[in-house]
């Protein structure tokens, strides 16, 4: 009997496994991948009350696609691609181009300060404000990348973006997040 | 801008453009050496470059959250019902 809590069993084996009948192991790969889906919703949608309903949407739509889950970049992408969509049915939102001059975002960063701006604060208070503060585009880049640690195909899987695109959002949200982090200084928050 | 130069054969705003790449790995090896240079010589991006760095890490850094106990009991129910406790 191979145990399901054992981490050196894939994520493509518990869905292997649990399509050919065996129920707990799709509750396995729930238990690995709940609280990465959770914080994902909570990144995307302007309210979090709707996270939690959004993380039951996902995996339940997962687990009725369990049958034709192949060719994926990773379970965790597929998975969050499914919270992507639960999300945008709850939130429907027009992708906006983000028309913002590299140079600008970069400058408000501290790029070429001409006073030779201190580094932003990065204490865990200041983080927290700061990444509430950025439109949840830049949210979801910055937490696929971050904290999920996907590559760009894996977040282009979930966003539907190219691995171009995917590549420049998250450039541009870390310059945001820089200089985000400077304004709540300069806010004494 | 009279702030941005040509270092190394690369002028500011091209080094911004890449920043992020570089910081990951994904440039190719030439690309990535001339950026190197660039930055060695060129404090204005090599400072966001480090603070780029600093803000990177320190996201990454942040303590997980697991998830809240009565959460994850609603999503297992949700997902096993009939393992829900009885009403009453």
């Amino acid at each position: 009997m191979v145990d399901p809590d054992d981490p050196r069993i894939s994520d493509e084996t518990l869905l292997r496994r649990f399509t050919a009948g065996d129920a707990a192991a799709f509750d396995r790969l729930v238990k690995r991948h709940q609280s990465a889906v959770y914080r994902y919703a909570r990144a995307v949608l302007p309210d979090g009350a709707d996270a939690e309903e959004v993380l039951r949407d996902a995996f339940q739509a997962a687990r009725r696609a369990a049958g034709r889950f192949r060719d994926e970049p990773s379970a965790r992408s597929w998975l969050l691609s499914f919270a992507r969509n639960a999300a945008r049915q709850r939130h429907p939102r027009d992708r906006e181009a983000d028309t913002t001059p590299l140079r600008d975002l970069a400058r408000a960063a501290g790029w070429n300060s001409p006073n030779g701006a201190a580094s932003p604060p990065v204490d865990a208070r200041s983080l927290e404000a700061a990444l509430e503060a950025l439109a949840p585009e830049d949210r979801e880049a910055l937490i696929l990348r971050e904290r999920e640690k996907l590559g760009p195909d894996e977040a282009s899987r979930v966003t539907g973006l190219t691995n171009a695109a995917v590549r420049a959002r998250l450039h541009r949200a870390r310059l945001r997040l820089v200089a985000k982090l400077r304004e709540g200084e300069a806010d004494g928050r | 801008m009279d702030d941005e130069r040509v270092v190394a054969g690369l002028h500011c705003g091209e080094v911004l453009a890449d920043l992020t790449e570089y910081v990951e790995g994904w440039l190719g090896q030439d690309r990535s050496q001339r950026l190197g240079e660039h930055l060695r010589g060129c404090e204005g991006c090599r400072r966001l470059l480090h603070d780029l760095g600093l803000v990177i890490r320190a996201v990454r850094a942040l303590p997980e959250q697991p998830l809240a106990p009565d959460v994850e009991a609603r999503l297992q129910t949700s997902l096993n019902p009939e393992d829900a406790p009885p009403l009453g």
